[in-house]
């Protein structure tokens, strides 16, 4: 029975490193994005606000599964066809990064409108500004959003396997319909709460190097 | 004191928040190492007007010149056009600190004061440091210089603000209000850094409630009321031998306090 166990969560395991990639593309890019486009989202010009405005309703206004099969076999149909993970790793990139785009707009409104007018009156334009004091803050304040982003987004890779994408719960139904025990889908319950652990505890971590400062 | 050269110079200068008259063709001059405190009711338009000398609100009609070079200058509704390099020129000539310090919370005292140094003026770090820390040991701050603005007092966020102010070199110092957010007992460190740096001849314009400190420090008092200058006098003539009544009125309220 050990042995079996064993087996098991070594096979799912092998899915596991294809959630880490995934998890890992769409943290390094979603986040930059958010931010990026939350500041475009504050600019005092419509013609930078609407189209991320836009943006953010559709593709938090529908599914990420149905992005996920619109990136892969969607866009085929305009002639462009994408690997697998390079469909997946886009699909969530940029659904995360309209989530994030939104926290990260909360965020900048609620940094105190004093910290503008202290750069201001030092003379730092407005890059400098929102670069060297504004959006330093923002990240601090919004990590517990960004924490919960980055729970769900572990969750939701498991979407892969609409695209034929094999992860964590695909090799846990392989191994279900092998055996027919729920044992497989235990251990990628442990695998996934594993992960979580690990997110939360390196979220924590970041949380406690920036109190120093409240 | 009518020698020296006129630092800030504002002339009919008027302010409308929508309909609300702020500043109502207000003029006044500030001289080289003059010290101007600007007192008033509240809602009376000091702030703005300091506000208006930096350039953190517009003018809406009205000419600002610092340092004899036109800084703002809107007529009839239309502003002259100044460049942005001399407009930056002149805004780095003035320093202000806030009644509520505006700190950067995510720096620590020295990270506030090498800041704009640096990425403004580009100066290198390590002058900026030597140049900050002699600042902060002007504003007796120097045995505090790696701790985050939440671990020190009011008292010393607002030294730290001075701080931050200076380390840009500063002509002229703008304070709105520098005392009004402390616990009475901190407000004497503030007052005594401000005090120095008139000993200096720092040119400053203080806007202030404390009509003590405004008779101790300042060369020259300016009431406002309304949007309108409507007292502008040395302070032993501004206190002792007032005779305008709506000014006495406001004096002598406070007094009954």
């Amino acid at each position: 029975m050990f042995h079996y166990i064993l087996d098991v969560t070594a096979f799912i395991m092998t899915g596991c490193v294809f959630t880490l990639k995934l998890y890992a593309v769409t943290i390094v890019f979603a986040i930059p994005l958010g931010i990026l486009c939350a500041l475009l989202k504050i600019s005092r010009y419509r013609s930078l606000r609407w189209p991320v405005s836009a943006y953010t309703w559709i593709f938090r206004g529908t599914p990420l599964l149905l992005q996920l099969i619109f990136f892969y076999y969607g866009l085929v149909v305009f002639g462009i066809s994408l690997q697998p993970f390079t469909a997946a790793a886009l699909a969530f990139v940029i659904n995360y990064g309209a989530y994030l785009t939104e926290v990260y707009r909360a965020g900048i409104e609620s940094v105190d409108k004093g910290q503008y007018e202290a750069a201001r009156a030092l003379n730092m334009s407005y890059p400098q500004t929102m670069r060297r004091i504004i959006i330093p803050q923002v990240v601090r304040r919004t990590l517990p959003p960004t924490c919960n982003e980055a729970i769900n987004l572990v969750k939701d890779t498991a979407l892969v396997v609409v695209i034929g994408l094999g992860d964590i719960l695909r090799a846990a139904r392989e191994i279900f319909t092998r055996d027919f025990t729920i044992i497989p889908f235990v251990i990628a319950a442990c695998i996934y709460l594993l992960l979580t652990i690990v997110i939360v505890f390196l979220f924590k971590q970041i949380e406690n190097r920036y109190k120093v400062y409240e | 004191m009518n020698d020296r050269p006129v630092m800030i110079k504002a002339s009919s200068v008027s302010k409308w928040f929508g309909s609300h008259h702020v500043l109502d063709s207000v003029s006044f001059e500030v001289r080289r190492g003059e010290v101007l405190a600007i007192i008033g009711p509240s809602g009376s338009g000091k702030s703005t007007l300091l506000r208006c000398c930096n350039g953190l609100e517009t003018v809406s009609d009205g000419i600002i010149e610092i340092e004899g070079e036109i800084f703002a200058d809107v007529r009839k509704g239309k502003a002259v056009k100044i460049p942005k390099d001399q407009h930056f020129i002149m805004a780095k000539k003035i320093g202000m600190v806030f009644q509520h310090f505006n700190l950067f919370p995510h720096k620590t005292v020295l990270e506030n004061v090498i800041e704009a140094p640096m990425i403004v003026n580009g100066m290198d770090r390590k002058s900026a440091i030597i140049m900050a820390e002699s600042i902060l040991k002007k504003v007796g701050l120097y045995d505090r210089k790696d701790y985050y603005p939440s671990k020190i007092s009011g008292g010393m966020k607002q030294r730290v603000a001075i701080a931050r102010a200076l380390g840009m070199n500063p002509d002229i110092m703008l304070f709105d209000e520098p005392t009004s957010a402390l616990d009475p007992e901190l407000t004497g460190e503030v007052r005594n850094v401000i005090k120095s740096l008139a000993s200096d001849h720092m040119t400053m314009v203080i806007v202030t409630h404390e009509m003590d400190f405004a008779r101790n420090v300042a060369d020259r008092v300016i009431f406002m009321d309304e949007g309108r200058i409507i007292g502008n006098a040395h302070p032993d003539q501004f206190f002792e031998k007032q005779d305008h009544p709506r000014i006495r009125a406001f004096l002598q309220k406070l007094s009954d306090r």
